[in-house]
């Protein structure tokens, strides 16, 4: 039939059809003149039309019903399994239970219905399989078996759980809050080696999480589990993963389509958490549309679950066995629940182990990790900035010295977890809530007040604590820790020193708190660059800690640790090689923390890699990269860590290329793990870039600089010294490329930037401003140049000790400058001075040492002193044609 | 935004000539999206109450108000998306019957085969005429396509007469005609399809 037939038999049957039945034929046979075929098809339809019985006229609903409807599965029996019941359907399948004949073992099998509709469901399901296969966990149902049918769909042989809900089990077993978090924490374990794994849930919720008879968990349906890999997905496979997920225990990332990740299921377990202690979910959205329902999750923040567990041993809740607990308890699990299930990723649990940490924490009585909500936020984000302050500074460093930045950065991370260890006592942790959050619960902190002003008035709390000294005394060891976070040294000194007062006055001289406040001081005076007061403080600590408790003490082992570290940061490398595997020799011990171990293994790499043995430090950081794999799986930021320092160590051997690959692994872990647009992944972009300058791919390396800077900048603002930190590697290339009108605008934004955070006494002003005198310095200007120098040296002057290194760089660069002035007397000076001081400290083919020399040659041959010019020059032959040192111990 | 082809794609030819590559992509997106929403609503609904009666048109509104604050929908209207619901309707209805046919006529493989019930045997009659049904309307697109997409957009979308009129920019009684004569004609392919 054509268009044009079509039309003439519609004419016609509509032309017919408005005639009484009777009188259709006749019409038609003079209509259709003698056509007998289109006669015969306008009758034909003229009969439908008359019938209208056909599929078009029934319900649509009913045809769908009858089409997706469920019918009964047509097979009874699979390779050796007979199905006995349908069980029911998860995110992607249906499940039956199945019994094995010869066995009379039985089995869950689940089948994928509809596979054939749609690849991306086939896909998934097939992932499911795979991800399944590598689990391999008490707590997670087990994988027997995969297979397909004939007509192509797949499924799976998996354990079958015998169960009820966890939330389920735990009323019907009307469980306490101790139970509950016992179980909670096996949920837990299992999530945390599924992450371990590189596997995230994104679907967990109590229905897939049952409770045995026997009291074990069992974690099922990874129906819509992802490979942390492949999460960096487009749009339509996130929204696809969002529609196939439970609302209920979605996190708002998934609901807004964002990025998902371990803190996805960190938040579903929030949830979970929250149902166990309060026997109800956070927020009700039983009556909601799906889109209501999504902006309560994403912008309401749900009631404590303190309250709500009230509520629900009132009237309202009758009938839900609620576990009680004290007031006090409430208050953490008010934290513990809320932190996990913080709406703000930044601010919630950065991984389950932090979860499970602060469960085992409260289980013992214990303080939680996770302050208060605020406090933590705060203060977190007050370190994290001074981390960067410490890091830019390391950084800054690295236009003169080389990589100290790599494992500055790492120091202070070590530094962090101090931090968080160290408001120990419950009280602590309320005080601080009063603190921040200005006595107001329910109000919260206001943004208008700083940190610092917070801080100041939480001095004046404490010192108004007269009648409990020992919580005083606890309190000014915080704060004054806090400040020295925050780089305020004079704050923090008087405060430290307070708490060593207060507690020598409570406890006598020899007592494990007056140790460990020794300790801290001393590490203080090492911020401060008083080496040798630093190092009389916290060896007066050890030995304290070391008469007083067994030696098997972790606070021996953090003693000597510390120790370690201020030898470290003095430069007597050989000694702090010595106290810190004394340290690792302690945290050898069985029961001691794997984690202490590894941070200690990789300090002491961190030392040899300074003291320039390269092949130690290697050798050490590859034993901390098993360590932290086995410890926290392939693709934890810890890894990244050590893969960073390895690709120092290569760095420094001059293998750029090798040293590029271990950073290109460490930014893959740390994107997958922080997101692409996070400053740690901008760090770790800059630290890679640097490998790339030293190839000499400028053009890849300024390319990579600017996406890191250009992530800072968002997420910091224009004005803040980690910026800076950015702008002053793209300094760097720009020098090597000789833009050096390039160079002298970001170096002049770096000392702005310096300037207006710091104000004028911070030797990072110094560094920029030497650095900025390095551009003079290239284009000739040396008068020019010989002022910013001597700019820098002032700085350093108010800020470091003279026989700081970085005072040293700067006088060998004001020494080159006189030089090209021809002001050789001076030169002759500041050259030899530079000279001396980084002649003791760094390894004697170290740039600067040999800049110094070339000049001191110079200058002395115009001084007439010929003898001497020999002397450098020979020096400069014997330095040069050694490689760059893979030395091992001296 | 990023798409990707999801492979449901290539049958569904939401464009007519002239459609961009890129609006073609929209749409081929739009299109699977809308269809994993009506296939998951399908299930949902069935799933939670065995009285439910699975109204295409229910679950089409569903799926609007699911979906009309995502990014995929931000320039359609919602007169469109059902129109792409119903194709969407349509695919999936098929599809289903086609599957049906199949696991009757292939049995199980290594599941061993049994007897079907009545229930099964009216399913399948129905899933038959769906076949069918989805063969007569591409002869109709062939000839009359505006005819095809009205009865698409009615049958599978549940859009009614006013709708479906300012769909396709013709009068109400235009429609009622063709929906008429389009129905008589498809149910005599029906017929000569048994």
């Amino acid at each position: 039939m054509d268009s044009t037939r079509w039309e003439q038999i519609q004419t016609l049957f509509h032309d017919a059809a408005d005639l009484p039945q009777p009188e259709q034929r006749a019409f038609l046979q003079t209509a259709c003149g003698g056509d007998d075929g289109l006669m015969a098809d306008v009758l034909a339809l003229l009969a439908e039309d008359a019938r209208g019985a056909s599929l078009l006229d029934r319900d649509l609903a009913q045809v769908a019903h009858q089409m997706l409807g469920e019918a009964n599965l047509p097979f009874k029996e699979f390779g050796p399994y007979r199905i006995k019941q349908r069980l029911g359907e998860g995110g992607m399948g249906v499940v039956y239970l199945a019994e094995r004949d010869d066995l009379g073992s039985q089995v869950a099998i689940k089948i994928l219905r509809d596979a054939w509709l749609s690849p991306a469901r086939r896909e998934r399901f097939a992932s499911e399989q795979r991800m399944l296969a590598q689990l391999n966990h008490p707590s997670i149902a087990r994988l027997y078996d995969a297979d397909t049918l004939a007509d192509g769909t797949p499924c799976i042989v998996m354990e079958y759980v015998e169960g009820v809900a966890l939330t389920e089990y735990c009323s019907q077993h009307q469980c306490s809050i101790e139970e509950r978090l016992r179980l909670f924490a096996c949920v837990c374990e299992a999530v945390q080696y599924a992450h371990q794994h590189a596997v995230i849930h994104r679907d967990l919720k109590p229905s897939n999480i049952l409770v045995k008879p026997d009291g074990t968990v069992r974690l099922l349906d990874f129906g819509i589990a992802k490979h942390m890999e492949s999460l960096e997905v487009p749009v339509d496979q996130t929204m696809t993963g969002l529609r196939l997920m439970t609302p209920a225990y979605a996190a708002p990332e998934q609901i807004r389509g964002d990025r998902v990740g371990i803190h996805t299921d960190v938040y579903s377990l929030g949830v979970i958490l929250y149902e166990l202690l309060t026997g109800r979910r956070p927020f009700d959205l039983a009556n909601l549309t799906p889109g209501e329902a999504e902006t309560v999750i994403v912008q309401r923040d749900p009631e404590k679950p303190s309250l709500a567990a009230r509520r629900m041993t009132g009237p309202q809740g009758a009938g839900t066995h609620v576990p009680s607990a004290s007031k006090t308890s409430w208050a953490d699990l008010d934290v513990l629940c809320l932190t996990a299930m913080h709406k703000d990723i930044q601010r919630r649990y950065r991984s389950v182990e932090a979860l499970i940490r602060d469960i085992d924490h409260y289980l013992n009585g214990q303080p939680l990790e996770a302050r208060p909500d605020s406090v933590r936020y705060r203060l977190g984000k007050f370190i994290r900035r001074n981390r960067r302050a410490v890091s830019a500074a390391a950084l800054g460093f690295t236009v003169v010295v080389g990589l100290v930045v790599f494992f500055t950065v790492r120091l202070a991370k070590a530094r962090n977890v101090a931090l968080a260890e160290a408001a120990r006592t419950q009280r602590i942790q309320r005080f601080m809530l009063n603190l921040f959050q200005g006595g107001d619960e329910a109000a919260g902190p206001s943004d208008s007040l700083r940190v610092v002003t917070l801080l100041d008035r939480g001095v004046q709390e404490a010192r108004a604590l007269d009648g409990a000294p020992a919580v005083q005394a606890e309190l000014y060891q915080t704060l004054g820790g806090i400040y020295q976070k925050l780089g305020k040294f004079d704050q923090a000194d008087s405060l430290l020193r307070s708490a060593l007062d207060q507690r020598r006055k409570l406890f006598g001289p020899d007592n494990a708190e007056v140790a460990e406040s020794l300790v801290a001081l001393g590490l203080l005076r090492t911020d401060q660059a008083q080496y040798e007061e630093a190092e009389r403080l916290v060896r007066e600590g050890l030995e304290i800690s070391r008469r007083k408790l067994p030696s098997t003490h972790p606070a021996v082992a953090k003693a000597t640790f510390a120790l370690g570290k201020v030898l470290e940061d003095r430069g007597t490398y050989d000694q702090a090689i010595q106290v810190l595997e004394q340290a690792v020799q302690l945290q050898s011990a069985p029961d001691a923390a794997a984690s202490d171990l590894a941070a200690s293994l990789s300090e002491l790499a961190n030392t040899h890699f300074y003291a320039g043995h390269y092949d130690i430090s290697d050798s050490l950081n590859r034993r901390v990269l098993t360590m932290n794999r086995e410890l926290h799986g392939e693709r934890h930021p810890l890894v990244a860590d050590t893969l960073i320092n390895l690709g120092a160590i290569q760095f420094q051997l001059g293998h750029y290329r090798e040293s590029e690959r271990f950073n290109r692994q460490a930014l893959d872990i740390v994107q997958s793990w922080y997101g692409k647009d996070h400053p740690e992944t901008a760090d770790t972009m800059t630290i890679l870039g640097q490998s790339l300058t030293y190839q000499k791919r400028y053009d890849e390396a300024t390319a990579l600089l600017q996406q890191s800077l250009g992530i800072l900048e968002r997420f910091y603002g224009p004005v803040h010294p980690r910026v800076a930190y950015a702008l002053n590697e793209l300094g760097n290339v720009a020098i090597r490329q000789e833009k050096l009108d390039d160079a002298e605008a970001y170096f002049t934004r770096v000392i702005s930037i310096y300037r207006s955070v710091y104000g004028d006494q911070h030797y990072l002003i110094g560094i920029a401003q030497s650095n900025l005198g390095g551009v003079y310095f290239e284009r000739k200007e040396y008068v020019r140049a010989e002022q910013l120098f001597r700019e820098a040296l002032q700085t350093y002057a108010r800020t470091l000790p003279p026989d700081h290194l970085s005072v040293g760089i700067s006088r060998i660069r004001l020494g080159g400058a006189l030089l090209g002035e021809q002001r050789y007397p001076e030169a002759e000076v500041e050259s030899l001075a530079g000279y001396e001081i980084l002649r003791k400290q760094t390894s004697p083919t170290v740039k600067w040492l040999q800049t110094a020399r070339k000049d001191l040659a110079a200058e002395y041959d115009a001084l007439h002193q010929p003898q001497k010019a020999a002397k450098f020059r020979a020096e400069l032959a014997a330095t040069e044609a050694k490689p760059p040192a893979v030395t091992s111990r001296k | 935004m990023p798409l990707r082809n999801t492979g449901m794609a290539h049958r569904f030819e939401p464009g007519g000539p002239g459609t961009t590559p890129e609006e073609r992509r929209a749409l081929d997106h739009l299109f699977s999206v809308t269809y994993e929403e009506l296939r998951r609503l399908a299930w949902s609904v069935r799933r939670g109450d065995p009285s439910a009666t699975l109204s295409p048109t229910a679950l089409v509104n569903e799926a609007w108000l699911k979906l009309a604050n995502s990014p995929e929908l931000a320039s359609t209207s919602r007169l469109h998306f059902k129109r792409i619901a119903a194709r969407a309707m349509r695919q999936l209805l098929i599809e289903a019957a086609r599957r049906r046919n199949a696991l009757k006529r292939g049995g199980g493989g290594v599941f061993s085969e049994v007897t079907f019930d009545d229930s099964l045997e009216e399913a399948a009659s129905c899933g038959e005429d769906l076949l069918a049904l989805d063969t007569a309307l591409e002869e109709l697109a062939r000839i009359h396509p505006r005819q095809a997409m009205m009865v698409e957009s009615r049958f599978f979308g549940g859009l009614d007469i006013a709708e479906t009129a300012a769909l396709l920019d013709v009068s109400e009684a235009t429609i009622l005609r063709d929906w008429r004569a389009a129905k008589a004609w498809l149910a005599h392919e029906l017929r000569r399809a048994r």
